[in-house]
């Protein structure tokens, strides 16, 4: 089978994972190789479907072992199949980065023969870039489950970043769907690599030269809407994870139907409007100091799919609000629905020298579309004909705020064009 | 109305800057003689570039202000800008007034008007530094082609010598005619006039149709969103982008 027919089914297999993150790691060049990692992150490309490219995101193979019923290599699957050579794999990496496609390598596979055997083959490919071709650029591998601890922290020292996809939220819908997982096999590496991670942690304070391990940390992806599970089930397994397992980030990947198994819900499209919500609800978790108890509970255990999770939560919490924006601390700036991390650092520094008033905020590029319900400025409202201040207004303002714009666009996926700002802080997946 | 006119270079703006306080002129622009266009009503000064002058207001800079103002009127400079010259010179009369502190006036014009040309030079060389493509020639030369809106590719001469450090390879401003050079030990900027046909090497398009093939399968069809994809990627730069075409 020629390259180009490998690419295509590789790549097509590996698509439904969503990370292509390159940031976290900064890796040096070292004397006459080739590649480094930029901390930031940086993106190559983008697709039609508005994802970014930043790493070759490829299978080693996808013929494999197992039959989980979400899963679009599954065995039963009557797909066409390839393998790369480790040659093949690690000439187009270096071909690719020379050309500037590509800021490093995501290299994932279906399980092969067993998950020792692909495991093995992961490292070796990983191991021959380092190696042979002195490359530092960004790498990105996948922790096979069941796969030995030998190999798995072998491979640790040569990647910038591991992640083992947990993909159903919970024990049931493994059994349920992924029969031939279990829950050890998925946490068991994963508390490995979090420990090889803080022991690099460690010694990177008392060594300089100390042994990288997994400098980028760790992640994980959810698949959300082929199981059962709500929102709030996610979202607390998603603090979990960040706060005893020390992951960097957990992916959600809204689930497109790949199969029409009994088990799995028939849909005709990718709940994307559900993916986003989840996405806003992560960052409120690791970015403005919020935890899932209070963005939902048991009687509301699912996102308003009309409301963004913080403006959601602002309107249930309204005894907090307005908050005076030359008086509040930046924990409590970053609650106000609309005010992000930027404008919070900017508030907090552009009053340091006057008192802020709105145009003043305007001049400091903060949006006041959905600010202005929750916010004084020198102890006055904005100046419009009435601000409204019970729950019930403020909520239908903010939707005919956004309702203008969606009937304008009657696509279902026009949030897209709502909400901008927040997918460009997304954009980097 | 008083117009200095300078040759386009930082320098020269700088020396315009060490001139105005000099003379304690207040002129209306800072103009680089390029984008100059006379009328009778104009009362002109030529400046003439001086690099002692030119160091004296960096030296001013970072001693009174800071690092990172000299940083902000770099990239004000390299946007290009109309007024470019005449907020840099705002920007720096207010910041040795007030000293280090002059990046929290955040609301202040003199500022913001430098703020937002920052902006978007920082975001068009971060955008370059992932879609710049090098195609591999026959004389092993790695060569890429942009026609950036603003003069970003000065910017990135540290960064591709340091990932490419074993390639020679060239980035070539189409639209400005000049480019960053690498040769393996050092970047330099340099003009670029193009006599003789490019000739790729035999391998070049091997690679660039597997890249295509590879842009083609990580699609997922489901999702198609070609508005978000030109928001992250204006089109204006598709041009030179192998995948695009």
């Amino acid at each position: 089978m020629d390259l180009n027919e490998k690419i295509k089914i590789l790549s097509d297999s590996a698509k439904y994972d969503v990370s292509c993150s390159s940031s976290g790691s900064s890796r040096k060049n070292k004397k006459g190789g080739i590649g480094n990692a930029a901390p930031s992150g940086i993106c190559h490309s983008w697709t039609p479907d508005g994802r970014c490219i930043s790493l070759l995101k490829i299978l080693f193979t996808n013929y494999c072992i197992y039959d989980c019923k979400y899963c679009v290599n599954r065995s039963s699957n009557d797909i066409p199949r390839a393998s790369f050579t480790t040659d093949e794999l690690v000439n187009l990496i270096i071909n690719f980065y020379r050309r500037n496609y590509i800021e490093g390598l995501f290299l994932s596979s279906a399980v092969c023969v067993s998950p020792d055997h692909t495991m093995e083959l992961l490292l070796k490919s990983v191991k021959r870039l380092r190696e042979e071709f002195n490359f530092n650029g960004y790498i990105h591998v996948k922790a096979i489950p069941g796969a030995s601890n030998a190999l798995i922290e072998e491979t640790g020292k040569y990647v910038d970043r591991m992640s083992i996809n947990i993909e159903l939220p919970s024990d049931e819908s493994l059994k349920l769907l992924a029969p031939q997982k279990t829950k050890e096999s998925i946490i068991k590496p994963m508390g490995l690599i979090k420990s090889g991670i803080i022991q690099y942690q460690e010694e990177k304070l008392k060594f300089k030269n100390a042994p990288q391990f997994v400098p980028g940390g760790q992640s994980t992806q959810l698949i959300v809407g082929a199981t059962k599970e709500n929102d709030l089930k996610i979202l607390k397994l998603s603090e979990y994870l960040y706060n005893s397992y020390k992951l960097k980030r957990v992916y959600y990947s809204a689930y497109v139907p790949v199969s029409n198994h009994p088990n799995l819900p028939a849909i005709s499209r990718p709940p994307l409007l559900r993916e986003h919500r989840l996405y806003q609800a992560d960052w409120l978790l690791r970015f403005y100091g919020f935890s899932s108890d209070e963005l939902l509970n048991e009687e509301h255990p699912n996102f308003d799919e009309l409301l963004d999770p913080k403006s959601g939560w602002a309107i249930r919490n309204l005894d907090k609000f307005p908050v005076e924006i030359n008086k509040a601390d930046y924990y409590t700036l970053l609650r106000v629905p609309g005010i992000g991390v930027k404008s919070a650092q900017r508030i907090v520094q552009g009053r340091k020298v006057s008192m802020l008033d709105f145009s003043d905020l305007k001049k400091l590029g903060i949006v006041l579309k959905r600010a202005k319900y929750f916010i004084t400025c020198k102890g006055k409202y904005f100046p419009q004909r009435s601000i409204p201040t019970n729950p019930v207004s403020i909520k239908s303002r903010l939707l005919l705020e956004d309702n203008i714009k969606t009937h304008e666009n009657i696509e279902q996926l026009s949030f897209f064009t709502l909400f901008p700002d927040i997918m460009a802080a997304e954009g980097e997946l | 109305m008083l117009y200095y006119i300078y040759d386009g270079t930082f320098d020269g703006l700088l020396t315009a800057i060490y001139d105005s306080y000099y003379k304690k002129d207040f002129p209306e622009q800072i103009v680089p003689q390029d984008n100059f266009t006379d009328n009778f009503l104009i009362n002109k000064v030529y400046i003439r570039t001086d690099e002692e002058k030119s160091k004296k207001v960096h030296d001013a800079i970072l001693q009174k202000i800071s690092r990172g103002a000299m940083a902000n009127i770099m990239y004000a400079y390299l946007s290009e800008h109309e007024n470019a010259g005449i907020f840099i010179l705002e920007y720096l009369r207010f910041g040795f007034k007030v000293g280090k502190i002059i990046d929290s006036y955040l609301a202040d014009d003199r500022v913001n008007n430098i703020n937002k040309l920052v902006t978007k030079v920082a975001r068009e060389k971060h955008l370059l530094a992932g879609i710049i493509r090098f195609r591999l020639l026959q004389n092993n030369i790695y060569y890429a082609l942009i026609e950036p809106q603003y003069n970003t590719i000065c910017l990135l001469g540290k960064h591709f010598a340091g990932r490419m450090s074993d390639q020679v390879f060239v980035i070539h401003d189409v639209k400005r005619s000049y480019g960053v050079f690498y040769d393996k030990t050092k970047w330099f900027m340099s003009d670029i006039e193009i006599n003789k046909d490019i000739v790729l090497h035999e391998k070049e398009i091997f690679y660039q149709e597997l890249w295509k093939r590879y842009f083609d399968g990580i699609t997922i069809e489901s999702r198609l969103n070609p508005k978000l994809q030109s928001n992250h990627m204006p089109k204006r730069y598709w041009k030179y982008l192998i995948e695009m075409n």
